[in-house]
C-alpha cells in the first residue's frame, strides 16, 4: 500500500503557484527525500500533506484516507520547519504530553534515549537552544510511534555533530518498517539518508530516482586536484567525466561516476596526482540543470 | 484532556507575570483599601471589607480569566504551537475547551486568596452556605470574560493581544466599578456600567454579602454576555484554525 499518494495536487497563494500538479507516491516502509531549493513548495507540499493547509486542486491520500483522517488516527507525525515550544515546560512534560495523545506511543525513556534528550529531560523548553528544540521537536514527532514520520528540514538550526546523530536516530525508527518523508536542500543530506530522493523545484517534481541516479543526472561530482604545469590533455577522456576545468593550476574534472575517475586517474596517467579533492554534485548547478528547460 | 489541561496549568503556575499580577496583586489591593477604608472609619468596618472581597475578588478572577487565556494563546497560535497540536489525533474542540477548563481552574487561586484573607484578617462572616454561593457564583461568572480573552486571541497576534488584554481587564474592572464604587460616577457612565458583564458579575457578589438575593438583571445581563462572548469565541477559533 502507498503510505503517500498526491495527485494533481496544486496550491496557490493569490496569484503565487507554490504547488503546481503533484504527482507522487511512496510505499509503505520507504525513506524518501524531497530535495528542492528554496521556495520550491517543499514545505507547502508537507503542510497539505499534514491536513494544515488545503490544496487548490488535486487529492491527497495517506495510508488510502485522507490526511486529517489517518492525522486523527495517530498514524502521522511530524516535525514542522519551524515551531517553539511552551518554554516553562521540561523536555520531559512536553513528550510525555504528546506522546499521550496517541493511541500507541512509544515508551518515554525510549524516546528520550532516541532524540538524545536523556541529559536534557528536566530542562524547560525556554532554556534550550536552537538544536537541542529541534530534537525536542523530533521527539515531539516520534512521540506516538506514527507509521508515518514527515522532517521538513529537521536539521537546520543543528552543527555538524548534533546532525550525524540526528540522521543515525531517523534511521534507527526508520528501520521498524515505518515510512519517513523528510524535506531538504542538502543534495548530500538526501544522499545519505534515503533510499529515494524527489527533486521539486518551481512546485513540480523534476527528478525522482535513488540519490545516485540523481546526481548522475545532475551532472555528477567534481574531482580536483592540483595540476601545477603538467598537461590536462587526455583528461575529458576519462571514465565518467563529461568536462574538464583548470584555473590557477588546479583541474576540476566534473563526472558521474567518481571512483572510476579516480581510479583511472591514478592507473591510466603519468600525471602526478597531488591534494586530489572530491566534491558532490553541486545543488545550484544540479538545480539548474534538472530544471533547465528542454 | 486531563493530561492537557494539567500541562496548561503547570505553566501558568511556572509564568511569574500571572503569579504576580494575577494572584498577588489583587489580594494585596485588597489589604490595602481595606486599611485605607479602615483609616477613614466613617464608612463603616465590616460591610467595606465584605465590599471590597467581592471588588477585589472579581477583579483577581477577571484578570486570572483575561491574562491567562489572550496573550498566552496568541502567542501560541503564531509561535506554531497550535500547529504542533493540530497534527497530533487531538481534536480541535478539546483544545479551546481545555483552554476554557484551565482558565476556570486558574482563577480560583486568586478568588480563594481574597476571600481567605477577607475571613481571617478582615472579619468578614458569613453564613457557610453563602459562602458556597459566593464562591460558586464568582467562579462561574467569569465565563463571559474567559471567552473575551479567548476570543482576543484567536483574533489578533500577541502583539496586539497585549494590549488588547489590558485594556479590556481594566476597561471592565474600572468601568464595571471594581476599583471605585459605580454609584459615584456621573450618570452616564453609570448607565455604561449597567450594561458591562463585570458590573452585573460584581453587582451579584455584592448583593450575596450583604444579604440580599441576586437581582435577576444582573443573571440575565451575565448570561447574555456570556452566551454573545462565548459564541465569538467559538467563531474566532474555528476562524483561527480554519484550514486555509
Ligand atoms: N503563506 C504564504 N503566503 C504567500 N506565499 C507563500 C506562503 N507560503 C509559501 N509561499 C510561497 O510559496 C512558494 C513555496 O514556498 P514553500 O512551500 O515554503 O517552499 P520551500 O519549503 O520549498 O522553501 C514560495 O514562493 C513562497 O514564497
Ligand atoms: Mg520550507
Amino acid at each position: 500500500m502507498n503510505a503517500i499518494a498526491f495527485t494533481d495536487v496544486s496550491r496557490s497563494y493569490g496569484n503565487v503557484l507554490a504547488v503546481d500538479g503533484l504527482n507522487l507516491t511512496v510505499e509503505t516502509g520507504r525513506t524518501v527525500a524531497l530535495l528542492g531549493p528554496n521556495g520550491a513548495g517543499k514545505s507547502t507540499s508537507i503542510n497539505m500533506l499534514l491536513g494544515l493547509i488545503r490544496p487548490s486542486g488535486g487529492r491527497i491520500e495517506l495510508f488510502g484516507r485522507p490526511p486529517e483522517q489517518a492525522v486523527a488516527r495517530g498514524e502521522v507525525g511530524a516535525m514542522l520547519q519551524d515551531g517553539e515550544l511552551i518554554p516553562e515546560l521540561t523536555v520531559r512534560e512536553l513528550v510525555d504530553f504528546v506522546r499521550g495523545l496517541y493511541p500507541e506511543p512509544l515508551d518515554l525513556d525510549a524516546i528520550l534515549q532516541m532524540a538524545d534528550l536523556t541529559d536534557l529531560a528536566g530542562r524547560r523548553a525556554g532554556k534550550l537552544s536552537g538544536g537541542q528544540s529541534q530534537r525536542v521537536r523530533f521527539a515531539l514527532a516520534v512521540a506516538g510511534a506514527p507509521r508515518l514520520l514527515v522532517l521538513d528540514e529537521p536539521t537546520a538550526a543543528m552543527d555538524v555533530e548534533s546532525r550525524q546523530r540526528f540522521w543515525a536516530a531517523m534511521r534507527d525508527y526508520a528501520a521498524g518498517g515505518r515510512t519517513v518523508l523528510f524535506a531538504t536542500h542538502y543534495l548530500e543530506e538526501a544522499d545519505e539518508n534515503s533510499d529515494r530522493v524527489i527533486v521539486v523545484a518551481r512546485g513540480r517534481v523534476v527528478a525522482d530516482g535513488t540519490a545516485a541516479q540523481i546526481k548522475a543526472k545532475a551532472g555528477g561530482h567534481a574531482v580536483r586536484f592540483t595540476l601545477d604545469g603538467q598537461s590536462a590533455a587526455g583528461l575529458d577522456a576519462l571514465p565518467g567525466v563529461s568536462a574538464v576545468e583548470v584555473t590557477g593550476g588546479t583541474a576540476t574534472l566534473r563526472t558521474a561516476d567518481p571512483d572510476a575517475t579516480v581510479a583511472a586517474l591514478y592507473r591510466g596517467t603519468s600525471l602526478e596526482i597531488r591534494d586530489l579533492r572530491l566534491a558532490g554534485a553541486d545543488l545550484e548547478d544540479a538545480f539548474l540543470a534538472l530544471t533547465r528547460e528542454p | 484532556m486531563p493530561n492537557h489541561i494539567r500541562v496548561e496549568i503547570l505553566r501558568m503556575l511556572r509564568n511569574k507575570r500571572y503569579v504576580i499580577f494575577v494572584v498577588a496583586f489583587p489580594v494585596v489591593l485588597y489589604v490595602l483599601f481595606c486599611n485605607i477604608v479602615a483609616g477613614q472609619a466613617s464608612s463603616g468596618g465590616g460591610g467595606a471589607a465584605a465590599y471590597l472581597m467581592v471588588s477585589m475578588g472579581a477583579y483577581g478572577a477577571l484578570s486570572a480569566s483575561i491574562m491567562s487565556t489572550a496573550v498566552p494563546w496568541a502567542q501560541e497560535r503564531q509561535a506554531g504551537w497550535l500547529r504542533q497540536l493540530q497534527i497530533t489525533p487531538l481534536p480541535g474542540w478539546s483544545i479551546i475547551l481545555t483552554k476554557l477548563v484551565s482558565t476556570l481552574l486558574l482563577a480560583l487561586p486568586s478568588l480563594a486568596l481574597v476571600f481567605v484573607v477577607a475571613m481571617t484578617t478582615q472579619g468578614v462572616s458569613l453564613a457557610p452556605g453563602r459562602w458556597a454561593l459566593l464562591f460558586l457564583g464568582m467562579w462561574i461568572g467569569i465565563l463571559p470574560f474567559a471567552a473575551l480573552g479567548l476570543a482576543v486571541g484567536s483574533l489578533v497576534p500577541p502583539d496586539t493581544a497585549q494590549p488588547a488584554a489590558m485594556i479590556g481587564m481594566f476597561g471592565l474592572a474600572i468601568l464595571g466599578g471594581l476599583w471605585f464604587p459605580v454609584d459615584t460616577m456621573p450618570a452616564t457612565m453609570q448607565t455604561i456600567a449597567h450594561a458591562l458583564p463585570s458590573f452585573s458579575y460584581a453587582d451579584i457578589g455584592w448583593n450575596l454579602v450583604s444579604g440580599q438575593a441576586p437581582p435577576l438583571q444582573d443573571v440575565v445581563t451575565t448570561l447574555v454576555w456570556a452566551v454573545v462572548l462565548g459564541a465569538a469565541a467559538v467563531f474566532a477559533y474555528r476562524r483561527a484554525t480554519a484550514r486555509a
